[in-house]
């Protein structure tokens, strides 16, 4: 970053090749496109550039682009109007039937029996899992999974104590968990739970 | 602090439990916090149990689909960044001239303010012997007749008289 910052072409082209594929992972999940997904990494590139010259050497890169991605994914959120939170609090609800994942699985692949255990599909159900969540609580576990971020660096990036960061995380993992275990220990879905 | 930071015979609750075991996972707990939770995880299956579902699920997470993204990309945000690197050179070009009749502007603003406050500093706090001198001009054009006048208070009898006054408006 600091080559970049003295205006090295070619490093800030490492640094693009570097991080593209993480960027856009997490901004998909956040704003649930990939095409708007990309739009918005190359803006976050952009920014980066353009601030280049505000970097503080030390600083973690990687802390500052995943917060100017923040920023970029919940203002377009808000600007499409497509900020449709689902929150699933699975200490507060009542039966599957009643709960959003439901209405996801169902959207995605209709009615589901108990089936055998299969890469497409847990992919499927990983990914229902993490939409289930609110757009706190995938991005706090994007950044811890996929990133590595410590619960420090997680706050930075969402302008939250570490204490929050810990509680958050921490419904967040308790709801895939409540999600995802049925399917992992007995191979069934939610939706196929409920009928 | 939470439940399990404090050595205690009860179970805590199952959200405090959860959050530790998280915690315990990342990697965040301190070393103390972390020995609580693996006694706790060496006596009572339930929370084995609690930790295996956890981590289970977050394993689950490595199944999400990861499309790499090809050179393509990196080609067209390269030359976003160049066009827009190119477009904020021109900007500074243009604006150059601009700036720089800016800035003598406010450097001759400033010069010259700074000149109008020099000038009422040293009006006011440098002693001018011609002030006093044209102060005092009545009096020495008429010293002469004055030392003609012994008693002051005569003098002063005659200035309320308004004898002097005629020369005052004169002045």
């Amino acid at each position: 970053m600091l080559e970049v910052r003295d205006g090295s072409g070619a490093a800030f082209e490492r640094l693009v090749q570097r991080f593209q594929s993480r960027l856009v992972m997490v901004l998909e999940h956040l704003v649930g496109n990939r095409d708007l997904a990309e739009d918005l990494a190359q803006e976050v590139f952009l920014r980066v550039y353009r601030a280049r010259q505000t970097y503080v050497p030390g600083a973690k890169f990687s802390t500052w682009l995943f917060t100017i991605a923040n920023n970029l994914a919940a203002s377009a959120l808000r600007s499409k109007g497509r900020h449709h939170e689902v929150h699933l609090d699975l200490q507060d609800t009542g039966p599957w039937k009643a709960r959003p994942l439901e209405a996801l699985l169902q959207a995605s692949s209709g009615q589901m029996p108990a089936r055998q255990f299969d890469k497409a599909e847990m992919r499927d159900m990983v990914h229902l899992a993490l939409k289930s969540l609110s757009e706190r609580q995938r991005l706090a576990v994007l950044l811890n999974k996929f990133e590595g971020m410590c619960y420090a660096d997680i706050a930075e990036v969402m302008e939250l104590t570490p204490k929050a960061v810990k509680s958050l995380l921490s419904r967040a993992r308790m709801n895939l968990r409540d999600i995802l275990q049925p399917y992992l220990e007995h191979g069934e879905s939610p939706a196929a739970e409920s009928s | 602090m939470s439940q399990l930071s404090q050595p205690s015979d009860e179970s805590p609750e199952p959200a405090v439990l959860d959050e530790q075991l998280v915690a315990y996972l990342d990697g965040e707990l301190s070393p103390e916090e972390s020995r609580r939770v693996e006694s706790l995880l060496a006596s009572d299956p339930a929370v084995r149990r609690r930790l295996q579902g956890l981590d289970c699920s977050w394993q689950a997470l490595d199944e999400l689909e990861r499309v790499p993204l090809d050179n393509q990309f990196t080609r067209t945000t390269m030359e976003m960044v160049a066009l827009a690197a190119t477009e904020d050179l021109e900007r500074n070009r243009r604006e150059k001239p601009r700036q720089r009749r800016r800035r003598w502007l406010l450097a001759g603003l400033s010069l010259g303010l700074a000149a109008a406050c020099g000038f009422v500093v040293v009006w006011f706090a440098w002693p001018d012997p011609d002030r006093q001198l044209l102060q005092d001009l009545p009096l020495l054009q008429r010293l002469d007749e004055y030392r003609q006048v012994d008693d002051i208070e005569f003098l002063k009898m005659l200035a309320r008289e308004g004898l002097f006054d005629e020369d005052r408006t004169q002045h």
